[in-house]
């Protein structure tokens, strides 16, 4: 589904408390929509920034984020015409981002195999049953940065299925439609990505202990 | 139900490992359940300091918000493609798409 052909329902209550109104929004639109190149500038002014960071967190790298953010802001000025108000704005573009960065990854190989089997990194990038290891207690002690570094350090697919669930709020029903997977699978691979960022960030600890 | 050592707890006959506890884990969080009224984790310290850390981490990633931003050469780039491009004029075609320099 592109984000043109069908309006996005709002994901929940996060999509709105992330979604407010945006002065000048409304009218900003209705001008680019009838062509207004200004406009659309101030568009891209006000959501640079969010689609830019859902790209980053996203795929891990800045040359591929900025790559897509150019070509989902592309994609909206071409399909800009087609938004009729029916959700927020933010949430449409936030949608149509998501699927320009899903149609990329697809691109780059993820259709020689399903993304069922994609979405299952090695056992070697997995995260371990934890039998162990009272030491450490994250709770409290996380930064905003030192967690965006360990999403980063995640698996792909766990960084995806991560991403768009804990941080940009989507539902899992919503994932699985998007990412063409289970439910269920949506929900094991979030749960093996807390695992697994666990992981990362109790290692990351340890190391600063130790220095 | 019965606590054990070991961080063990019975349900009927059935004995609550660890093992047990984790397996579920998924489904507990997904149900939004309180997990401190859970049976296991009143006796299995490990356990519940593993739920702590999942809670938090799914605490910590709502709080992040959208902080990065894009450099001038991408703006720069979609006012080129979009200038450049006459098709994209009332928006229904492929602009040319430069990308950054370097890459």
């Amino acid at each position: 589904m592109s984000a043109g052909q069908t309006e996005p329902k709002p994901a929940n209550h996060q999509h709105l408390r992330r979604n407010p109104p945006i002065l000048g929004e409304a009218e900003a639109i209705a001008a680019a929509q009838a062509g207004d190149e200004r406009a659309f500038e101030t568009l891209y002014a006000l959501h640079k920034r969010r689609v830019y960071s859902l790209c980053l967190r996203m795929l891990g790298n800045v040359a591929a984020a900025e790559d897509l953010t150019q070509d989902a802001f592309l994609q909206l000025y071409r399909k800009i015409g087609t938004f009729r108000g029916d959700s927020a704005f933010s949430t449409w573009l936030h949608r149509l981002a998501v699927n320009v960065v899903l149609m990329h990854l697809r691109k780059k190989g993820l259709p020689q195999i399903s993304l069922e089997e994609a979405l299952e990194p090695s056992q070697d990038d997995g995260p371990r049953k934890d039998f162990g290891g009272r030491d450490l207690q994250l709770s409290g002690s996380i930064d905003r940065v030192t967690l965006e570094r360990a999403i980063e350090d995640l698996p792909p697919g766990y960084r995806l299925v991560f991403v768009l669930h804990d941080v940009e709020g989507y539902e899992h029903n919503e994932i699985a439609e998007m990412l063409s997977c289970s439910i269920g699978n949506s929900k094991s691979q979030l749960h093996k990505a807390r695992m697994k960022l666990r992981d990362l960030l109790r290692t990351g600890q340890r190391k600063e202990n130790a220095v | 139900m019965t606590t054990r050592p070991n961080g063990r707890t019975t349900v009927g006959k059935a004995i609550m490992t660890c093992a047990d506890f984790q397996e579920r884990l998924p489904e507990l969080f997904e149900t939004k359940a309180d997990l401190s009224a859970d049976e296991h984790l009143k006796t299995c310290e490990n356990c519940a300091a593993l739920v702590r850390d999942l809670e938090y981490i799914a605490q910590q990633a709502k709080l992040l918000l959208p902080i990065h931003d894009p450099s001038p050469a991408v703006w720069e780039n979609i006012k080129s493609a979009i200038r450049n491009d006459p098709d994209t004029k009332g928006g229904s075609s492929n602009p040319s798409v430069p990308r950054p320099a370097g890459r």
